[in-house]
């Protein structure tokens, strides 16, 4: 092959070919970046919540006259919402997964503050909690009603039985088996200790923007608050028709306090990762645009170089350079410059990943993404240089003899 | 041997037709140094683009070392004209890119030569237009005279069966186009084919025969006693 | 002779359409997308009160446990505890001061027909509404003496006025709050900072809050507490009103110091204060107190989000590529006239003239690429509301800056995208143009 000459040639032409290069880093460098950042947020977006979405929703309800009674209202709202048909359970809870507000709290496994706490989630449900959720038990059993402790506004403390996630058991005791966990006390914030009377496969805490979104506990309480968070469970398929129901139904049976609109869990995940979708969204939007732009630019520079040389390569033809020579020629020299961009993009590909990693706190970049990204881009400046390259070996060989 | 028989070429665009070449018939020998001459648009360079494989014809024959070039295939017409001949252009047509090496290296790449023979040839035709010492020097770096030779050279470094020279000279002043003649001469001496395109008479002298064109059609072919 | 050169810049343009197309586009392209970002971006980071934003400072003190620190970076929380925000507002050292958070009201309207309806409140102290420059409609904040006095009054803003009482000038009428009665005593004019400096904590690109009502109803009448609410240690006792005895933080407070004299006397105040409930027994930690103004405030909470960051680098590199393509275009333009150069230098033309004709060119692509990335800017923004929603309301708007900055970086970017080119294309040898004719 002809490297040597090209090579030669490209050094006392170098506008064209930086011009290349440089578009070819740059887009490498932000549809290597764009595509890794695009991955990692799709796989938080797929990450399961632990509860049944399809069949789910949830509406809050808050008292707001000085004398509501919460006592009352659970009761009757429960009992309407558990009547509908439809429905297949109902339960009223502190916080939603995904919903974004919730508490967090402080577990160990001693008292006193020269233990390091693991944060957790804070769920409180009574003891149809799993079953309308969804979750699933890896180890122990569910709540029975004689678990449930009636919780009141301005109560401190916790319940003496607990669950915990996979998660947070590993967190709190590291290389045990869930079975082996079971029996075992927490300390919630510097509360007496609570037993572990089982372990929840996946319950994601309502942020799902929280480094430790995996880590809950669910604690059995009867909510008798004025302002409560109603999950409800419906019957696949019948769920959508049933939101705006139960929502009038409930509205209209207590006037004492307002009813918020129901929302899908699958809403609530939407909302939850509307940044994350917005943001892949439009890191999809500049990668085909870049990638078009930067053919575009390279079409533009070839033919450039083709119309600069149509004298050059009338005269290669008479010398004896078939049409495939003519092609191979510009491929080859398209191929050099591209590697060229390719490997600055590569280190700068890098380097954009290292200010994200160190200013903005984003994951690593797996350099199989580099490597797929060179790829891609060598058959796109190929591609993108073929046109050209075609054009330049239909010149005629005589145009060798012209002399205008 | 090159030979055309009645061959003509036309020209065509929407509004018109050019009878570039009207059957013209040519014989040029192993060793022969022939000067086409005539006036603009006689055809000359025409005849020289059929010679060299340049463009096709559309009547007539032409045998090129007994190949019959009629229905050659584009890349063998490339393969054909890469080892048969060699081309001289009036604008010497150097690669501004490359330095001279380089640019005597173009056929012998073509040709799929080795590295160590294209460099023993490269030199060896370099050192027989006298410029083997500006080996690594640009086109741009070189006068006229000296450019030409190099493309003398690279027409020369494949041994082609026939060098194709167009007005040669066209784009040198007298004493350097005297020069570049003699070093023509020199080449003929050693047992090159040459055939010249020119419409300078006085260059024409030097050949050993001179065919003149004049509306596509051979109108006189004089041999001349050396 | 401008004109001149705007008409052969015109003719030119025209007789290369393609190419002309495929710059404009490629700047307008590249404009439209940078300028989304940095338009979010600008957004997201300005200075939402220039006029005061030296004068206006967040104040944190570190009341966090001893054993270990309130945020990884060893700054104290964010917000203060009641206690805390109450005795400095008890205490007025500066010149005015703000203590406040988020609450929460059911609107009970009159008729029995209309059902009640949730209202975004904040319980602030008297000097918000001066300290903040807020402008009022109708009526006014309420006095210091009214705070006082416990009072139960409340300003609402022109949005909620307009949804409570059809937009009237509603001051001097009552309204049923979560089953108790306030008086309207101001109604704010359209009044929207962005980013909501105040409270960044709790929805810093929100809206203001609905209904505001004095600091001290919140604990007076144990009014909901929204927002974020952090302890290091639990409520100490189980009624309605240890939250406003814990070390929980949920308040903010703000200060106006007008001079560098006040914000020293005021920092050594706050060192007093911190000292003196080390003293008590509380503030285990070492002495940690800041004051932020503004805009060191809206960087110290990292309110420009990290994806934002993220978008600019990659926006500024999407740039990059469209005026590298641009000059790579206007290369491969001005090659194909190099033979007109040459010509024109031949027929007298010198180099500068050439060049300021060609410059006109490349100016005249600019600012037609800028005013298409414009277009594709107010496209950009339509559509990252659309996608951001509730996230970035209010933050997608082009204001004069922006459009004036749009149209600048189009024009400098094209005028550094055609300065090679043009020069290339005019240091043609006319000689060496003509003889090859």
């Amino acid at each position: 092959m002809e490297f040597g000459p090209i090579l030669r040639s490209l050094a006392r032409n170098k506008t064209g070919a930086v011009l290349i290069a440089l578009q070819i880093a740059f887009t490498m460098t932000v549809v290597v970046n764009a595509y890794f950042i695009i991955g990692d947020r799709q796989a938080r977006m797929q990450r399961p919540s632990g509860v049944a979405e399809e069949t789910l929703f949830h509406l809050g309800s808050a008292g707001y006259t000085t004398n509501y009674d919460a006592v009352g209202s659970l009761a009757q709202d429960l009992q309407l919402l558990r009547s509908t048909p439809g429905v297949v359970d109902a339960v009223a809870v502190n916080q939603i997964p995904l919903d974004s507000s919730g508490w967090s709290s402080g577990a160990k496994t001693a008292p006193g503050n020269e233990h390091q706490s693991v944060p957790t989630a804070m769920y409180m449900g009574d003891h149809r909690t799993v079953a309308t959720f969804g979750l699933k038990l890896v180890a122990g059993r569910d709540f029975t009603e004689a678990d449930v402790r009636d919780r009141v506004p301005n109560m401190r403390g916790w319940p003496d039985k607990l669950m915990v996630t996979q998660a947070l058991a590993a967190q709190l005791w590291p290389d045990e088996a869930p079975q082996a966990v079971l029996g075992r006390s927490v300390y919630i914030g510097d509360e007496a200790p609570a037993t572990v009377i089982a372990v929840i496969e996946k319950l994601q805490a309502p942020w799902s923007g929280w480094s430790q979104v995996e880590q809950s506990v669910l604690v059995p309480e009867k909510l008798l608050w004025p302002s409560v968070n109603y999950m409800v469970r419906t019957e696949p398929g019948q769920r959508d028709a049933l939101m705006p129901l139960v929502e009038e139904a409930l509205a209209t049976s207590n006037t004492q306090r307002i009813v918020s609109a129901p929302e899908s869990m699958d809403d609530t995940r939407k909302r939850s990762y509307a940044l994350d979708a917005g943001v892949s969204r439009i890191l999809t939007v500049v990668m085909v645009l870049l990638v078009a732009i930067t053919a575009l630019g390279v079409i533009g520079l070839v033919s450039f170089s083709v119309r600069r040389r149509v004298k050059q390569i009338g005269t290669r033809r008479a010398l004896g350079a078939t049409r495939a020579d003519i092609r191979r020629y510009f491929l080859l020299e398209n191929f050099i410059i591209t590697s060229v961009g390719l490997v600055m993009g590569a280190a700068l590909t890098v380097g954009f990943n290292m200010w994200t990693v160190s200013a903005l706190g984003f994951p690593k970049i797996d350099l199989a993404y580099v490597a797929g990204g060179m790829l891609l881009l060598w058959v796109v400046g190929l591609l993108a240089a073929l046109g050209p390259a075609q054009r330049a070996c239909a010149i005629a060989p005589a145009v060798a003899t012209r002399t205008v | 041997m090159l030979e055309m028989r009645d061959v003509s070429k036309i020209y065509r665009t929407d509004a018109v037709q050019t009878h570039a070449l009207r059957g013209v018939s040519l014989q040029v020998s192993q060793g022969e140094f022939v000067a086409v001459v005539g006036p603009s648009g006689s055809g000359k360079t025409t005849f020289l683009n059929i010679a060299g494989l340049l463009e096709t014809f559309d009547g007539g024959r032409f045998l090129l070392d007994g190949n019959d070039t009629a229905n050659l295939s584009d890349s063998a017409r490339s393969k054909l004209r890469n080892e048969k001949i060699g081309f001289i252009f009036q604008g010497f047509n150097l690669i501004p890119d490359l330095n001279v090496f380089d640019n005597v290296d173009v056929p012998l790449r073509y040709r799929g030569f080795k590295a160590h023979e294209r460099k023993q040839r490269i030199e060896r035709v370099l050192e027989l237009v006298g410029l083997h010492q500006r080996m690594k020097h640009l086109p741009a770096q070189l006068s006229g005279g000296q450019q030409q030779r190099v493309a003398i050279a690279r027409a020369l470094a494949g041994e082609p069966r026939f060098l194709l020279a167009d007005e040669p000279t066209g784009n040198l002043d007298t004493q350097t186009a005297l020069g570049v003649m003699q070093l023509l001469d020199e080449i003929h001496a050693g047992g090159a084919t040459i055939v010249m395109v020119t419409h300078d008479d006085d260059l024409a002298q030097r050949a050993q025969r001179c065919v003149t064109m004049r509306d596509g059609a051979v109108q006189s072919d004089r041999a001349r006693a050396a | 002779m401008l004109a001149y050169y705007f008409r052969l810049a015109a003719r030119s343009i025209r007789a290369n359409w393609l190419v002309s197309t495929l710059m404009i586009l490629a700047v307008g392209v590249g404009i439209g997308a940078c300028m989304t970002i940095v338009t979010v971006n600008y957004l997201m980071g300005k200075d939402p009160i220039p006029a005061k934003s030296a004068q206006l400072f967040a104040v944190q003190l570190d009341s966090w446990s001893p054993d270990e620190p309130a945020n990884d970076d060893g700054s104290p929380p964010d917000q203060l505890t009641y206690m805390d925000a109450a005795a400095l507002l008890q205490a007025a050292a500066a010149p005015r001061q703000v203590a406040m958070m988020q609450t929460a009201f059911v609107l009970q309207p009159d008729d029995a027909q209309t059902r009640p309806f949730p209202l975004t409140g904040r319980a602030a102290s008297a000097d918000f509404f001066s300290m903040f420059d807020v402008p009022f409609l109708y009526g006014q904040p309420w006095s210091a003496d009214t705070e006082a006095s416990g009072q139960q009054v409340a300003v609402l803003t022109r949005e909620s006025n307009e949804k409570i009482f059809g937009g009237i000038d509603s001051v001097g009428r009552t309204i049923r709050l979560s089953g108790r009665v306030f008086t309207v005593v101001g109604v704010l004019d359209t009044w929207r900072p962005m980013p909501r400096y105040y409270d960044v904590t709790n929805s810093p690109f929100g809206e203001p809050e609905e209904v505001m009502v004095p600091f001290q109803l919140h604990r007076a009448l144990q009014l909901p507490r929204r927002g974020n609410t952090n302890c290091w240690q639990p409520v100490g006792d189980e009624d309605a009103d240890a939250i406003y005895r814990s070390e929980c933080v949920f308040t903010q407070f703000w200060v106006e110091l007008p001079t560098t004299e006040a914000r020293q006397a005021y920092a050594a105040f706050l060192d007093g204060y911190v000292e003196a409930q080390k003293a008590a027994g509380r503030f285990a930690r070492p002495l940690n107190n800041r004051l932020s103004d503004v805009n060191q405030w809206l960087k110290d909470q990292k309110v420009v989000d990290e994806n934002a960051r993220m978008m600019l680098g990659v926006a500024v590199m999407f740039l990059v590529v469209c005026l590298l393509n641009t000059i790579g275009l206007l290369l491969a333009k001005f090659v194909g006239k190099a033979p007109e150069i040459g010509l024109r230098r031949a027929l007298g033309a010198s180099r500068s003239t050439l060049f300021a004709q060609y410059l006109v060119e490349s100016v005249t692509v600019g600012a037609l690429g800028g005013l298409l990335g414009l277009l594709l800017t107010w496209f950009g923004l339509l559509g990252v509301e659309m996608l951001f929603g509730n996230l970035v309301r209010g933050l997608v708007r082009l204001d004069g800056v922006m459009v004036g900055t749009a149209l600048l970086l189009a024009i400098f970017a094209s005028v550094l995208a055609g300065l090679y080119p043009t020069w290339r294309a005019c240091s043609v040898q006319p000689a060496a143009q003509l003889k090859s004719q």
